[in-house]
């Protein structure tokens, strides 16, 4: 596991509640945050690429690998710019670019040489 | 079949509180929904509960326009009839927001962002096309125009049926999956046009036939 993949029991300091995945959920901060497993009940080593829920519901819209990459458009919308969720309403300008694994560029050696637009 | 035996008729008095009170009600809504969203009193994403609530009013509201003359019919009473202009207007207005929103809100004005978005997204083409329909309805919804333009307007103003289609194509392409909520306002559309649809179909029939016999 790479050490920025965290396993949380907690969340701003206190006890994980139900709703945001308790037990245990997984964090994964430079993928999308579908990817970001809650409630994890089992663990299973697998050999092969295990099949995934949003993959299996929408192959075409959410892809294994799931890296924030500005460069791949979900089919629905750019990529390339996100609105940040934020206080201060509507008139609040949270919009901003996207950064390639959401900046977290010490991930990047993991996928060299792979085409991060096939394998989204 | 007639639920009545005597046309309904409303009086003055009660056909203008009536108007007022959908005047009310829609501007009301949209006030309130654009004044708690400039508040920070929408939900944890203000964006996304403004383009939800507009998108799906001017649904509703498309659905009630289409349900006055099922109505008008099954009363009987020639009053539901004298109320389909106005919402018809609302269903452009609640679309005007709903386009504001996204352009003004969700994209923040970054209009090369907004260019690209429009065509290349295949449910916000679908959409746009729905509300260029709906401006052509609106700007020809005058008394004066309706008269000068004869029975070309009905014409137009049968686009109705395809707007609802587009705007039903655009609520379920926006959809994760096709198996969610707007099934349902599919289900209901078929519902309320099944009435409707003999009468298209004899209609556009007759046409061919006499197209056919021209050539």
């Amino acid at each position: 596991m790479h050490p920025l993949t965290m396993m949380a029991v907690g969340l701003y300091g206190q006890t994980l509640p139900p709703q945001n995945g308790a037990p245990i959920r997984l964090v994964v901060p430079w993928k999308y945050g579908f990817k970001s497993i809650k409630s994890i009940v089992r663990i299973k080593l697998t050999d092969k690429q295990p099949p995934t829920t949003w993959n299996r519901l929408a192959a075409n819209e959410y892809g294994f690998y799931a890296n924030v990459n500005p460069n791949v458009s979900h089919p629905r919308w750019s990529q390339s710019s996100e609105r940040r969720i934020t206080t201060g309403g509507l008139l609040s300008r949270n919009r901003i670019d996207t950064q390639m694994f959401n900046g977290y560029d010490e991930v990047a050696s993991m996928y060299t040489n792979m085409d991060l637009s096939r394998f989204y | 079949m007639r639920l009545l035996n005597k046309p309904v008729r409303f009086s003055s008095l009660t056909h203008h509180t009536l108007k007022a009170l959908i005047h009310l009600c829609a501007i009301g809504y949209l006030v309130f929904l654009f004044y708690a969203g400039i508040t920070d009193n929408l939900g944890p994403d203000p964006v996304d509960t403004l383009l939800n609530e507009t998108g799906i009013w001017a649904i509703h509201l498309l659905f009630i326009t289409l349900l006055l003359s099922p109505l008008a019919k099954l009363l009987p009473s020639p009053e539901p009839i004298q109320f389909r202009r106005m919402i018809g207007v609302y269903v452009f207005v609640y679309a005007c927001a709903h386009l504001a929103t996204y352009i003004l809100f969700e994209l923040q004005l970054d209009m090369a962002l907004v260019a690209s978005e429009i065509v290349s997204r295949p449910y916000i083409i679908v959409g746009m096309l729905a509300f260029i329909l709906l401006l052509l309805l609106t700007a020809t919804s005058f008394r004066r125009v309706r008269k000068s333009m004869g029975k070309r307007w009905q014409q137009l103003h049968n686009s109705i049926y395809v707007i609802m289609g587009l705007a039903l194509l655009h609520f379920s392409w926006s959809q994760k999956t096709f198996w969610q909520e707007p099934v349902f306002y599919w289900l209901f559309a078929v519902v309320i046009l099944q009435g409707r649809l003999r009468g298209i179909m004899v209609q556009a029939y007759t046409r061919w036939q006499r197209n056919r016999a021209k050539v």
